[in-house]
């Protein structure tokens, strides 16, 4: 076990990626990923801090703990427009993970911490491809940090709300048009927000979520610039320089039902509005020859909406077995579709497999399978348009422990 | 550690198993055939950069970027160039003591008369010798021919069918032994598609001279030798492709040095040259001409020779005045003449370094007539119209491509090479894609273009 946790947090410190909703990664909790990453109208334990902290309150046991990793490994492929050349990115493994303890203090009110990573990419092309001036390979990567308090009104309600602490880390190189230059941009940042959840579960058959989780604006400010140009530009553009962007984070509002069709199987469907309008462009602001190098780049993204549906079959106390899938379209707008986020419209296809060799011990395993739809793009501001498409596979695995 | 053998064979086996595809392209020739593609045309053609004919520019050259895409729809054997031997490669100037040669350019820093540094076109090798230089360019490689690029640089429309090219260095190299001149060059290579870009030189040696030598060909004389190339080209039916002269008057040739480069910041040198000019002045005033020189504090418009002023013989050294803001100086002007030996100011500007108003009109004329039978052309043979003009007069206002922004702007614009007139390996690589994309339009053919990125531009040092 102890070597199992060190694998997870060795991966953990590494980067990650998805190709599905913009930059959004909804991995939190295996048991979820499994069944069609639906959580809102499910009590998981102490994973429910994110999909919905109104049901941590109806946890079985007094405390429950709960930790796990994502390996996610996609690619994307480009066929430029008008020539016979493509590119494919090769995208470092990327591990989302989380870790989640949580304990009642009374028999009413739940407490928790998490830590988990809901937003990343991380996106490697070729040095010399076709799109390098706009982008080689960028890793962005957020960590939240949660806090959590859930109240039980009765058997039937529970609601919750947690303030999250989130940390940001973006790194990106792109060429620049110049011979041998290049621009590497660095920054780290925090800021915080919350999330809220309401769980009611009306009887034994059907329960209902309602999660909303906020945005959360990742201003970097004085992030590290170093432009690497030929001597005679070194004038125009020196070589270390500090720069401002802010990439936000969106909102998420989120509505699941379940149903329990008899003791062993439950189907359950959930929407989720991601407000991705929020990222109406990337502002880059330079301390140093400002005038040369500010930018605002337009995503002019758009809310979109996911909609969710899957089920679990508990085959006896130690097995369950959970399946589901979604849509996913993509937030992007086609004139500003940056390869920067390879975000197309997705299908995402789940498995899942719970395994309890004791009551208060689940291991959880999942299998997401992405298939972003082939599409024409175009990043207009840049005339560089193409065909892109995008697969990935993230086998998830996580192990749960109450008490 | 069982969980990490999963961890990694499942890994493994997704990835193999995860690899999006997407159907590649699939090119076509359409009605046309690539076989053997022939390019005909001028330095442009030839791949002339810098200021030089040198390999690495020919091997820039558009016509061999487009052998290169058509190798897909079915080009058969090697696009023969008459390379240069070396990638210095050697450029000719007539002056006044006979003939100059050199090097190309390359962008490294030149010292002024003042002793200021500063980033500059310099040339490649300062100390080739003449003599070496020369046997470079006289060299015949007419045993490595016979050559699919018969581009030569400085030929005019009516020189492809005029034994005076032989006195042009760039062909007489390649010349095959019976041929007369360039257009007996089309039966060597026997194209099946060819394409034409010829006509810039009939108004660049003009204008590049600031129109106080060489003539702007007569429109009957364009005509007709144009009718006679596109015939010898087409006789059996062969098709290709046939571009538009653009404005060259929107090159950075013309547009790099400002009209008003007189800068002055000292009042008592402001007094000093109106002085000078008072009797100059009076005169025009007494001649009943307008023209007037005045300098005041700041940007000052240039003191140019204008020989066209109506003055009598006995006056001729008054024949000057002061530019317009919508008259053009030459990038050939002599830049410390400029700084340090009082041109523009105390000395009138030689006319060779200046396109008056009247001379850009005679330019501008010439080019739109010469496109307007160009287009008949293209309309009355089996031929892709190229409008290059259109094309380039875009960048005008600022083109991107894939990220890399574009302009007309000397160096800095990325399109240019460092003589101001002919494109760098980015802009022929453009050139390449308007053509491939005509091509595609005209004989539904569908040829890959090539993507900028891959051609370098300007080098930095």
């Amino acid at each position: 076990m102890r070597k199992f946790i060190y694998i997870m947090l060795l991966f953990a410190i590494a980067t990650w990626s998805a190709h599905a909703g913009g930059y959004q990664v909804r991995l939190q909790g295996q048991k979820q990923t499994g069944i069609g990453l639906i959580g809102t109208p499910f009590n998981f334990g102490a994973s429910s801090m994110f999909y919905n902290p109104g049901a941590l309150s109806m946890m079985k046991n007094k405390y429950d703990f709960s930790l796990g990793a994502s390996f996610t490994m996609g690619k994307a492929v480009f066929q430029k427009d008008a020539t016979d050349y493509q590119a494919k990115t090769d995208n470092p493994i990327g591990t989302p993970f989380y870790f989640y303890g949580a304990g009642k203090i009374t028999d009413k009110l739940a407490v928790g911490l998490g830590v988990y990573t809901p937003f990343g990419t991380s996106t490697k092309w070729d040095d010399d491809w076709a799109g390098q001036m706009l982008i080689q390979n960028i890793s962005l990567q957020a960590i939240y940090y949660q806090i959590t308090a859930s109240y039980q009104i009765n058997e039937k309600i529970g609601i919750g709300a947690g303030i999250v602490y989130a940390t940001g880390k973006v790194k990106l190189n792109k060429a620049l048009p110049y011979n041998n230059s290049e621009a590497n941009l660095e920054g780290n940042t925090a800021n915080i927000g919350f999330n809220v959840g309401v769980y009611f579960k009306p009887n034994d058959k059907f329960s209902f979520g309602i999660d909303y989780r906020s945005k959360i604006i990742m201003k970097m400010k004085d992030g590290d610039a170093t432009f690497t140009v030929p001597s005679a530009l070194s004038s125009n553009l020196p070589k270390d320089n500090k720069f401002d962007a802010e990439l936000p984070m969106p909102a998420n509002l989120d509505f699941g039902l379940a149903f329990n069709v008899n003791e062993k199987l439950t189907i359950a469907a959930e929407v989720n509005w991601v407000m991705w309008s929020t990222y109406d462009s990337l502002i880059f602001t330079f301390k140093e020859s400002g005038d040369l190098l500010n930018s605002a780049n337009p995503r002019e993204y758009k809310d979109s909406w996911i909609i969710r549906i899957g089920g679990q079959y508990k085959l006896n106390d130690k097995l369950t077995f959970r399946a589901g899938g979604y849509y996913d379209p993509t937030p992007t707008n086609e004139k500003y579709f940056n390869p920067e986020t390879v975000s197309l419209n997705t299908i995402g296809l789940t498995l899942g497999l719970s395994y309890q060799p004791i009551e208060n011990l689940s291991i959880d395993l999942s299998y997401l399978h992405l298939l972003g739809q082939e599409a024409e793009k175009a990043y207009e501001p840049d005339n560089f348009s193409g065909t892109y498409k995008t697969q990935t596979a993230i086998p998830g695995i996580g192990i749960s422990y109450s008490f | 550690m069982k969980y990490r053998y999963l961890i990694y064979i499942l890994s493994l086996a997704i990835l193999t198993a995860c690899e999006p595809k997407i159907d590649e392209f699939s090119p076509s020739k359409g009605s046309a055939d690539f076989t053997t593609y022939l390019a005909f045309g001028n330095s442009l053609t030839a791949g002339y950069a810098d200021n030089a004919l040198y390999s690495g520019g020919q091997e820039n050259s558009y016509p061999n970027i487009l052998a290169t895409q058509f190798k897909t729809v079915g080009m058969q054997g090697d696009f023969k160039q008459p390379l240069m031997p070396t990638n210095n490669g050697v450029g000719v100037e007539l002056i006044s003591t006979g003939l100059f040669f050199h090097t190309k350019y390359i962008l490294g820093y030149a010292t002024d008369c003042l002793g200021q540094q500063s980033l500059a076109p310099v040339f490649a090798d300062p100390d080739a010798s003449q003599t070496d230089l020369m046997n470079q360019l006289i060299a015949p490689v007419v045993n490595q021919g016979p050559f699919n690029n018969i581009g030569v640089p400085g030929l005019k429309s009516y020189e492809a069918l005029s034994a005076i090219c032989q006195f042009n260095p760039y062909y007489a190299r390649f010349k095959s032994p019976d041929a007369n001149f360039v257009l007996e060059e089309i039966p060597k290579i026997n194209p099946t598609f060819f394409t034409l870009w010829l006509g810039a030189n009939d108004v660049l040696r003009y204008a590049s001279a600031g129109g106080a030598s060489d003539s702007i060909t007569s429109m009957p004389l364009f005509s007709s030798s144009m009718d006679a190339i596109i015939t010898s080209l087409t006789q059996y039916g062969t098709k290709g492709a046939i571009a538009t002269i653009p404005h060259i008057t929107s090159f950075p040739f013309f547009n790099t040095v400002p009209y008003n480069a007189i800068v002055l910041t000292d009042q008592s040198l402001v007094d000093a040259l109106n002085l000078g000019y008072a009797p100059y002045n009076t005169i025009m005033e007494a001649m009943g001409l307008e023209y007037r020189i005045n300098f005041q504090l700041g940007a000052n418009p240039m003191v140019i020779a204008d020989p066209t002023i109506p003055l009598p013989d006995s006056l001729a050294m008054l024949k000057m005045r002061q530019i317009q803001n919508t008259e053009l100086v030459l990038l050939s002007i002599p830049h410390d003449s400029l700084k340090c030996a009082y041109w523009g100011s105390q000395i009138p500007v030689p006319d060779q370094y200046i396109l008056s108003e009247s001379e850009i009109a005679a330019v501008s004329d010439a080019i739109n007539n010469y496109n307007i039978k160009i287009k008949d052309l293209a309309k009355l043979h089996p031929v892709a119209l190229v409008d290059m003009n259109t094309y380039l007069n875009e960048f005008e206002s600022g083109m991107v491509f894939d990220g890399i922004n574009f302009n007309v702007k000397f160096i800095e614009g990325g399109l240019f090479s460092l003589d101001g007139v002919h494109l760098n390996n980015r802009g022929y690589a453009l050139v390449a894609n308007y053509f491939i994309k005509d091509i595609n339009r005209t004989f539904n053919a569908n040829i890959p273009q090539v993507n900028i990125t891959d051609y370098p531009g300007t080098q930095f040092p």
